[in-house]
């Protein structure tokens, strides 16, 4: 069977809320400070542990919705519980392992949600669930190179190109990846597909020092072709290297 | 016995005292025969080919499985790398080798097809590359680009539907990512949190089969490539299909291979056990050939009794004649009864030369049904258009040996309108 | 000068040797007979499998919103975001003197889940007491009982799926979706009732619920259907009422109208590749018909060697001649078929009535949609194939009479008297 009727317009991506989880050193033998710089934006959000508070926006065709939302997130698990609107409070979604347990509070029920499923488009925004549980590993699947070191925007950038290595297993044609000269924190990423077309766009803004990092709080992921539709995740609050105890992610307490 | 001999040395130079009237009637009745043998020929093997086309998009005319599959379609069920190689070493054994057309080793599972601009639940079948093309449809359904071939990266073939639905053309990149196959009782090397699997693919064909189900859905890669991905040993696929070269041996190749594979965890079915919606569906059909036959059979049969008959009518008057010669009534029977049956042995032998002949023309470059229709084909015809005819030694000479039946037991009616001839009344000239 | 009175000298001919008359006419009548029967019984057949095919879900037309199919996506319903006015659509459509029954539907996809067992499922909404008119599955309930309207959280799924997930009749479930709004709609259903269709895909993948109960689960107004689905009286007339209906309803909101040989383009394939059998088929039995015929013609003529020798040489021309042989043909090859129709009446009813008995002939059975119906195989009118099958016979038997009859005009007038 399929599950076609859920790609609305999903796309898995591969920054967003993946950079909530850890992603290792790659071997590639790029510049040293363009691959340091890279990495260190890749790291950006992980950490052994962290929990988020943030409010996701999802405007397109069809209207406008805003959810809140409570990440905790340990190594590989994570949990995520929806505290607004009204409706969805108490929506509870846990990833511990390879499988992923959704909380009704409607129905009352825990449900099991099979692989597939956690890799279209979430709650109808431009991400999917498969973000909050996949790894980036850009600087083990792409080449690096520096494609343009000035000002956009009265702002001193720097901008990378990466381009994927031959096996990687990455839909991309490209990615350009633009970095804030100063504080080396992303300010704007493109996807682009393999004619050089741009698909996809996120930007990076309102730096707020959290948890002894400078963090974009607040990020947008646009597609290129579909005008108004796109989805804002605004971080209220994020902690790293919190202590969370293991008992959080067990299945019986999900509700 | 001298008379009988003379009976039918006179009944054999009968016949060729008329000579174009002889062979009229010999062509006549020899035509009936050709066409019942190309109109059986034509009917069985347009039946055939349904059923044909029916399993090539899918199992087989016989499939091997992990026991099991058929009921529950969990991926996880596969065939042991030993049975597999079991299984292909029977089939090149001197007895199943002339019985099979195609053996395709398969491995089945779900997986997520992504490209930039979309991404689609799909089905895959991890095939080789060299051996598919004998059982299913697909390849030679490609509208673009190549089929598969063991290159690298592993090209990947999708629906004509599906790469409309990612927007992608041949060459373009897109990521497959599946979970890792859990065998039940066999330990997996899980790495942290047992993630999902993603690999490259390169388009290298889109294929359209008019199916939407297939279109839409249905990825093929190398067989190795999938097994890589999905982390299943080498050697195991989840099944064995298989193309005969008759339908009608599906059954006795399915039994052959249970003997062969006793003690296994394996299901051997047959079309009708793994395509049930497809044995219903055709048992119309059959029916349909069975009454087409007959029908068929009624009008030879009538168009024999029609010749036989005008041929005698219009001898009475020398039947009058060798009557009044001194020939007894039973005599004259066996003269036109002889005469019948050398006529008939004549008819059949141009019978079956002639429709032997179509038939075999039939056979080899089949008949294009598409000038037939006049109203015109859907776009993407399902089926091959074209009819290959398919006629057994058993059809041929029940076939032979119904006609050579109707036209003695028919000649038995002027046998008597003979031996009864009234002689003032043939001896009348006009 | 002769012209006048030809026909009248051909239907003379004919009976001045009523046997061979008779023969002959016997075979070209039963030739068309024979015809009948199987255009008769090929219209039957065709009805059945497109009936088979369409009967259980699908049915014979379906109307979307331009852009619905195949996608279907939740978001296309039949008059946009605001809906429409389904009674009065349902009721517009009905109209039609061809239309048998119309029935809303909704479609969806979800996660049915219980006891921590989950698998992905399409989502059927129905009206109870609508949809058994234009579908079948009703009448396959193995378990339990068909939806009703007193239980609109009741749901009732197939056999493969109540076995792989382990649930049976008054299971509870939960079914998880994503709703028209991007947000995660669920809900609790009880299931009343398992079918067995013996479709694979429907028997693991649908679910069957009220269609209402299915418009809440996605946050669909109820003026917000995905189709209307469509049983004809005439199942072969699909194309051409879908194009009417098209037209009719493009006046009030825009739609797209599909008959099924677009739903299901294999079927199509399928009967189509059956027409074409038939039509190899036809063509042979003319050239069977041939044979009878012309031998028939050549015997008759030889045997009239004399007759016509004489006439020529009182002063008919030789293409006199063949316009009389010609004739003859033309007057045996009417009255053949006038006789060949009037024997099939009497079978052809029998046929559209009762059916021929299939068990005890070829122990196959039919079966609709996968379940057994029975033995018997109904013919079916199909005039259009009558008349070309009497065309075709008529101009057979004139064809074959062309050879003897220029053979007639060559015969030496001198010669052919002396003949005996």
């Amino acid at each position: 069977m399929t599950f076609m009727c859920w790609q609305e317009r999903s796309v898995a991506m591969f920054l967003g809320l993946a950079l909530l989880s850890v992603a290792p050193m790659s071997h590639a033998a790029d510049d040293q400070h363009t691959r340091e710089t890279v990495e260190r934006v890749a790291r950006l959000f992980s950490s052994k542990s962290s929990i988020a508070t943030l409010k996701m926006q999802i405007s397109n065709e069809d209207g406008q919705r805003t959810l809140s939302m409570k990440i905790w997130s340990l190594g590989e698990k994570i949990l995520v519980r929806i505290t607004s609107p009204q409706d969805e409070a108490g929506t509870a979604i846990l990833k511990a392992g390879s499988d992923i347990w959704y909380y009704l509070p409607k129905s009352n029920r825990t449900v099991k949600v099979p692989a597939s499923m956690a890799m279209t488009s979430w709650m109808g925004s431009d991400f999917t669930i498969d973000d909050l549980v996949k790894e980036t590993f850009l600087t083990r699947d792409y080449s690096i190179s520096t494609f343009f070191e000035g000002k956009r925007g009265g702002v001193a950038v720097e901008e990378y190109t990466l381009t994927p290595k031959p096996e990687a297993a990455v839909v991309w044609g490209k990615i350009i990846l633009q970095i804030r000269q100063a504080d080396a924190v992303p300010t704007w990423q493109g996807f682009y597909d393999e004619d050089g077309q741009l698909v996809r766009e996120l930007t990076f803004s309102e730096y707020k020092p959290m948890s002894g990092r400078l963090i974009p709080t607040r990020l947008v992921m646009r597609a290129a072709d579909k005008a108004g539709a796109q989805t804002t995740i605004e971080y209220e609050d994020v902690a790293f290297d919190v202590p969370i105890s293991v008992g959080t992610f067990s299945l019986p307490d999900l509700k | 016995m001298t008379s009988v001999l003379l009976l039918v040395k006179i009944s054999w130079r009968n016949l060729w005292r008329n000579p174009r009237g002889t062979l009229l009637t010999a062509l006549a009745l020899g035509l009936g025969l050709a066409l019942l043998l190309i109109s059986l020929g034509l009917l069985d093997g347009g039946h055939e080919q349904t059923i044909a086309d029916g399993v090539r998009f899918g199992p087989g005319h016989v499939v091997i499985q992990a026991k099991g599959y058929q009921d529950s379609g969990s991926d996880e069920l596969l065939l042991p790398a030993q049975v597999v190689s079991r299984i292909e070493e029977f089939l090149q054994t001197a007895v199943m080798k002339p019985v099979v057309r195609g053996v395709s080793p398969r491995l089945l599972a779900t997986g997520l097809l992504s490209s930039s601009a979309n991404s689609a639940g799909v089905r895959i079948m991890g095939v080789i590359p060299q051996d598919e093309p004998a059982v299913s449809f697909i390849p030679q359904r490609i509208v673009e680009g190549t089929y598969l071939s063991n290159g690298n990266p592993p090209g990947v073939v999708i629906g004509a539907e599906l790469a409309s639905n990612l927007e992608v053309k041949i060459g373009s990149r897109v990521v497959l990512m599946t979970q890792a196959l859990r065998q039940p009782g066999i330990e997996t090397k899980s790495r942290a949190g047992e993630e999902m699997q993603s690999t490259l693919l390169r388009v290298s064909g889109i294929f359209q089969t008019g199916l939407e189900a297939i279109d839409a859905n249905i990825i093929q890669l190398p067989l190795s490539a999938a097994q890589t991905l999905l982390g299943v040993p080498g050697g195991q696929v989840t099944q064995v299909a298989l193309l005969l070269q008759q339908e009608g041996d599906s059954p006795l190749v399915a039994r052959a291979l249970r003997k062969q594979l006793t003690g296994s965890p394996v299901e051997v079915l047959t079309w009708r056990e793994s395509i049930p919606m497809l044995a219903q569906i055709l048992g119309l059909d059959h029916a349909f050939n069975y009454i087409m036959n007959g029908v068929i059979l009624a009008m030879v049969g009538l168009g024999i009794l029609n010749t036989i008959l005008m041929r005698v009518l219009e001898r009475r008057y020398e039947f009058g004649v060798c009557k009044a010669l001194g020939l007894r009534p039973r005599q004259l029977a066996v003269m036109v009864i002889g005469e019948s049956l050398a006529l008939t042995a004549i008819s059949l032998a141009l019978g079956l030369a002639l429709g032997l002949s179509v038939e075999h023309y039939f056979a080899n470059s089949g008949l294009d049904l598409r000038w037939v229709f006049r109203t015109g084909l859907p776009a993407a015809l399902v089926f091959d258009p074209i009819l290959y005819s398919r006629l057994s030694l058993n059809r041929i000479v029940w076939s032979v040996g119904i006609v050579f039946m109707m036209a003695t037991i028919i000649s038995f009616y002027p046998a008597l309108k003979a031996a009864r001839t009234e002689l003032p009344d043939a001896l009348k000239v006009l | 000068m002769m012209s006048g009175r030809l026909p009248h000298l051909a239907w003379r001919n004919l009976w001045r040797n009523p046997r061979r008359t008779l023969i002959t006419m016997a075979a070209i009548a039963f030739g068309y007979t024979m015809l009948l029967f199987v255009a008769c019984l090929m219209a039957g057949l065709r009805w059945q499998m497109i009936e088979n095919g369409t009967c259980l879900v699908m049915s014979q037309i379906q109307v979307h919103a331009p852009g619905y199919y195949p996608n279907r996506s939740i978001q296309k319903t039949l008059g946009g975001r605001q809906g429409t006015d389904v009674s009065a659509m349902l009721a517009a459509i009905t109209a039609d003197r061809r239309v048998y029954a119309v029935a809303p539907r909704v479609y969806g996809y979800g996660l049915l889940s219980a006891a921590h067992r989950s698998a992905g499922v399409e989502l059927m909404g129905v009206v109870p007491d609508r949809e058994p008119r234009i579908t079948i599955l009703n009448g396959q309930i193995a378990k339990g009982n068909y939806l009703t309207a007193r239980m609109p959280k009741g749901v009732v799924i197939g056999d493969k799926l109540a076995s792989t997930i382990g649930i049976e009749v008054s299971s509870e479930i939960v079914l998880l979706t994503q709703a028209a709004d991007g947000s995660m709609g669920n809900d609790v259903y009880t299931v009343v009732g398992i079918f067995h269709s013996g479709l694979d895909a429907v028997d693991r993948g649908l679910v069957l619920m009220s269609l209402s109960s299915l418009q809440e689960l996605l946050h669909l107004a109820p003026a917000r259907i995905h189709e209307v689905g469509i049983k004809l009286n005439d199942i072969t007339a699909a194309t051409a009422v879908a194009a009417g209906l098209q037209g009719q309803l493009d006046k009030t909101l825009p739609v797209r109208v599909m008959a099924w040989p677009e739903l299901a383009p294999e079927l199509a394939s399928y009967v189509q590749f059956n027409r074409g059998i038939t039509f190899v088929l036809f063509f042979i039995f003319f050239l069977l018909a041939v044979i009878g015929v012309m031998n028939t013609m050549l015997m008759a003529v030889f045997e009239r060697t004399r007759e016509l020798g004489m006439l020529m040489a009182l002063g008919m021309r030789p293409i006199q001649v063949i316009v009389l042989i010609l004739t003859e043909a033309a007057g045996l090859g009417v009255a053949s078929l006038v006789v060949g129709g009037a024997l099939s009446v009497p079978l052809l009813w029998y046929l559209q009535v009762h059916g021929l008995d299939l068990g005890g002939a070829t122990g196959e059975v039919i079966s609709l949609a996968g379940v057994v119906v029975g033995h018997l195989w109904y013919g079916r009118q199909d005039f259009p194939a009558y008349s070309e099958a009497a065309l075709g016979l008529a101009a057979t038997t004139l064809v074959s009479a062309l050879y003897p009859a220029w053979r007639a005009a060559h015969f030496r007038p001198t010669e052919a008297i002396r003949q005996v």
